[in-house]
C-alpha cells in the first residue's frame, strides 16, 4: 500500500514537472478562462447603445424632430445622421455602417394632428446583425407605440391622466435586474471547469504514447489504476484552483452572489469534476496524439455545452432533446451551480440533479475506468 | 540469478494481427548472464517478439516464462526484475537527467540514501557528472542512449531487454554502449538486444536470425557461420565491379557456376561459391570473356554481414 501511493506520487510530481515546463497551457487555460469570462461577463452586462442610425426627415417638421428626438432619448441610439436622400441609407445599410435607418414621409406632422390621420414612419433594419436590429426594433416600437398611445388619448378628448395603461405587475426573483451577467457567468465557470479538467486529463496519457514513453511506462511497476489516480491528481487539482479563482473573480467583479452553501458547491464540484475526468481519461487513452485528444475534447465539450442551457434554453428544444440534455453531466452541473449561487438552493431542491450526477457518475465513471484499465494493460 | 539457468524461454510463441502473421511460433531460451542477439530486417517481428516477452502484448498462442515466470498469466510480477529500454527513447525530453532518474528510482521504490546512490551510479555511468540538471531534451544521442540504460538498470533488473538500442547512434558511442553491456554481464545480467547492425550482432553471445516472424538460424556467431554458410566467400577485385555484379547475378539466376550469390561491398565483389574449386577457376574466365579484368579473386572468411544476407536471400520463402 505504502509502495503504492509512493509510485502514485512520483508519477503525479512528475505530471507536475511537465506542467511547469510546458508552462503555456496551464497558463493559458487559468489566464484565458479569467479574460473570456471578463469579456463574456463586460459584453453581456451592458445594455446595447450607442446603435448608428440614420434619418431621413421628409417632413420637417416639429413633430417629426420629435419624434427623432423621442428616439434618441431610449438611450440605444447615437446621434442619428440625417440625409435627405434613401440611397444614401441603402448604400450605408449595404456597407454595414447602420443598424437601423427611420425614414418620416412628408406630411408627418399632418397625419398626427388631424383626426382621422394615419401617421407612417419606415423602418429599415440591418438584419444582417440580427442582435443590434432587435434591439433597435424594440426601442423604435416603443417610441411608437407611446406615441400611438398619446394620439389615441389626444383624439378621444380624454387627459392623459385620466388613461390608465395596462401593464403586467412584475417581480423577479432570483436575479432582480435581469442582469445578464448574472446569468452567463456562472454558466461560462461551469464550463470552463468541464473543459480544464477534460483537456488536462485527455493530453495526460495520450501524450506519453505521442512521444512514446507509455511503452515505458507500463513494463513499469505501476498498475493501471495506479496511473490512472497519477495522471488524475493533476487535472484535478488544476481544475479546481481554476474553478476557485474563476468562482472569486465572478463574485468581485460581477457581483454574482453566492446565497447557498459552499460546503454543497465544493462536494458537488468535486462529484462533477470525477465525471469528467473519467471522460478525459477515456478520451486519453483512445486518441493517438495530444491533437487528436484535443480535437475530441472540443467535439465533447461543444455536445455538452449545447445541453446547458447557455446558448438555447434546454425548454425550448425537441423534447427528445430535452430527454439527452437529461444524460449529460454538465446540463445537471449547471443548474446545480445556478441554484447554490444565485437561488440559495440547497441539497433538498437540488437532489434530482445531485443524484442524477452521481448516478451518470457511477456509469460513465465505471466504464471509462474499465476502458482505460483495459487499454493500459 | 546463476550464469547458465534459464533466463528466457519462449515456447511456439506466435502473434497474429488480422490476417497477417507477425510471429510464427518462434522458440528458444536465452541462459543467465548472456548476451543474446535478435537479428533480422525491420519488420521480420523482433519488437513484436520482445512485446511479448515482457507482457506488453498479448501472444495468439505460446508460452513466455521470464526468471521462471509465466508473463502471460502474471506480467505484474516481472516488471520490476526487468529492465527495458523501447525503440524510441523513452525518457522524457523536458525533464532533467536528474529528474527523470528520480522518477525512475521511486517508481519502482527505490528512496533516500539507497536512491541517491543509485542515481549517482547511474550519472557516473552514463558519464553524466556535471550534467545533472540539463534537460535531457538538449544532450546528444549517445548520451541519451547511455541515460536510457542507467534509468533502466536503476532497479539492478536481472534481465534486460533493448529494442533497437543503438539506432541513429555514432560508432563512437555505439562502442562505449556495448562496453557498458559488457560490464554488465560481467555482473550477472541477463541482455536480450534486437539490432540490425552487423558489427553488434558478432558481440553476441548467441544470436537468433529472425525472418518474416520466423527464426532462420540460431546458434553463436561461429556456429551460424559454420552451419549457414555451405560453400565458402570470395572477395573479387575487378576493373567494373557494377558490370561484373550484374554478370555474376545473371550466372547465379542460370544456376551456373556454383554461384549461391553475389554481393557487393563498396567497388569489391563478394561472391558465395557451393562448388569453390570449380568456381574459383571459372569465374576470371567468364570474366575475361566479357571483356572485364579480375585483378584479385581470393577467399575469405565470410562476416556475420556475409551469412546474413545470405539467409535472408536463400531463406525458406515462405509464402
Amino acid at each position: 500500500m505504502r509502495s503504492a501511493l509512493r509510485r502514485i506520487a512520483s508519477l503525479a510530481i512528475k505530471e507536475f514537472i511537465h506542467l511547469r515546463r510546458d508552462w503555456w497551457l496551464p497558463a493559458f487555460m487559468l489566464l484565458g478562462g479569467a479574460i473570456e469570462l471578463v469579456l463574456v461577463g463586460w459584453a453581456t452586462s451592458r445594455p446595447m447603445t450607442n446603435l448608428p442610425l440614420m434619418v431621413l426627415d421628409g417632413d420637417r417638421s416639429a413633430a417629426s424632430r420629435a419624434f427623432v428626438v423621442d428616439l434618441g432619448n431610449t438611450g440605444t441610439f447615437r446621434a442619428p445622421e440625417w440625409v435627405d436622400d434613401q440611397a444614401e441609407i441603402e448604400a450605408a445599410l449595404l456597407r454595414g455602417e447602420i443598424n437601423a435607418a427611420v425614414i418620416l414621409p412628408r406630411g408627418f406632422a399632418e397625419q398626427v394632428r388631424s383626426a382621422s390621420g394615419r401617421p407612417v414612419v419606415a423602418v429599415l433594419l440591418n438584419g444582417a446583425e440580427s442582435l443590434p436590429a432587435t434591439a433597435a426594433r424594440r426601442a423604435i416600437e416603443g417610441v411608437a407605440r407611446s406615441w400611438g398611445d398619446r394620439i389615441a388619448v389626444e383624439r378621444v378628448g380624454l387627459d392623459s391622466q385620466q388613461l390608465e395603461s395596462f401593464f403586467p405587475s412584475l417581480r423577479v426573483w432570483f436575479n432582480e435586474s435581469l442582469s445578464e451577467a448574472l446569468y452567463t457567468t456562472p454558466a461560462e465557470l461551469g464550463l470552463m471547469l468541464e473543459f480544464t479538467v477534460l483537456i488536462f486529463a485527455a493530453l495526460s496519457i495520450s501524450r506519453e504514447r505521442e512521444l512514446g514513453t507509455l511503452e515505458q511506462l507500463l513494463v513499469m511497476p505501476f498498475s493501471s489504476l495506479e496511473i490512472i489516480i497519477g495522471k488524475a491528481i493533476p487535472a484535478m487539482l488544476i481544475g479546481f484552483t481554476d474553478f476557485l479563482l474563476m468562482l472569486g473573480m465572478v463574485n468581485m467583479v460581477f457581483g454574482v452572489p453566492l446565497r447557498g452553501s459552499l460546503a454543497l458547491l465544493l462536494i458537488l464540484a468535486l462529484g462533477y469534476v470525477l465525471v469528467e475526468l473519467s471522460k478525459g481519461l477515456a478520451i486519453s487513452v483512445f486518441a493517438r496524439s495530444q491533437h487528436q485528444a484535443f480535437l475530441l475534447v472540443m467535439m465533447v465539450g461543444m455536445a455538452d455545452f449545447m445541453f446547458t442551457g447557455y446558448a438555447v434554453p434546454v425548454e425550448t428544444m425537441p423534447l427528445i432533446l430535452q430527454k439527452a440534455a437529461n444524460l449529460v453531466p454538465a446540463h445537471h452541473w449547471l443548474a446545480i451551480l445556478r441554484g447554490i449561487l444565485l437561488k440559495a438552493s440547497g441539497i433538498d431542491v437540488l437532489w434530482p440533479h445531485a443524484a442524477a450526477l452521481v448516478g451518470l457518475g457511477l456509469v460513465i465513471g465505471g466504464a471509462s475506468l474499465r476502458y482505460v484499465r483495459r487499454a493500459l494493460n | 540469478m546463476n550464469p547458465g539457468e534459464i533466463a528466457i524461454r519462449a515456447e511456439r510463441l506466435a502473434k497474429q494481427f488480422g490476417d497477417f502473421m507477425a510471429v510464427k511460433g518462434v522458440s528458444f531460451v536465452v541462459r543467465g548472464g548472456e548476451i543474446f542477439g535478435f537479428l533480422g530486417p525491420n519488420g521480420s517481428g523482433k519488437t513484436t517478439t520482445i512485446r511479448m516477452l515482457l507482457g506488453l502484448l498479448k501472444p495468439s498462442s505460446g508460452e513466455v516464462e521470464v526468471l521462471g515466470i509465466r508473463v502471460v498469466q502474471d506480467p505484474a510480477a516481472i516488471r520490476p526484475r526487468v529492465g527495458y529500454m523501447s525503440q524510441q527513447f523513452s525518457l522524457y525530453r523536458d525533464l532533467t537527467v536528474e529528474q527523470n532518474l528520480r522518477f525512475y528510482g521511486t517508481a519502482y521504490g527505490l528512496g533516500g540514501e539507497r536512491l541517491k546512490e543509485r542515481m549517482g551510479q547511474a550519472i557516473e555511468m552514463a558519464g553524466l557528472r556535471g550534467l545533472e540538471r540539463m534537460i535531457t531534451r538538449d544532450l546528444s544521442g549517445g548520451w541519451r542512449q547511455r541515460l536510457a540504460l542507467g534509468a533502466t538498470l536503476l532497479h539492478d533488473p536481472s534481465v534486460l531487454f533493448l529494442d533497437e538500442p543503438t539506432a541513429g547512434v555514432d560508432p563512437l558511442s555505439r562502442r562505449a554502449f556495448w562496453e557498458l553491456l559488457y560490464e554488465l554481464v560481467e555482473r550477472g545480467v541477463t541482455v536480450f538486444v534486437t539490432t540490425h547492425y552487423m558489427d553488434e550482432a558478432e558481440h553476441c553471445h548467441r544470436l537468433a536470425f529472425l525472418q518474416r516472424g520466423e527464426i532462420i538460424a540460431i546458434g553463436s556467431p561461429e556456429e551460424i557461420k559454420r552451419d549457414m554458410m555451405h560453400g565458402a566467400v570470395f572477395e573479387a577485385a575487378v576493373s567494373d565491379s557494377t558490370r561484373a555484379y550484374e554478370l555474376l547475378r545473371e550466372r547465379a539466376r542460370m544456376k551456373r557456376l556454383g554461384i549461391q550469390s553475389v554481393e557487393l561491398y563498396g567497388a569489391l565483389l563478394h561472391i558465395w561459391l557451393v562448388d569453390h574449386a570449380a568456381g574459383a577457376e571459372a569465374i576470371p574466365a567468364e570474366l575475361a570473356a566479357a571483356g572485364l579484368q579480375v585483378f584479385d579473386l581470393r577467399r575469405i572468411e565470410p562476416s556475420l554481414e556475409d551469412v546474413f544476407i545470405a539467409c535472408m536471400r536463400s531463406g525458406k520463402p515462405s509464402r
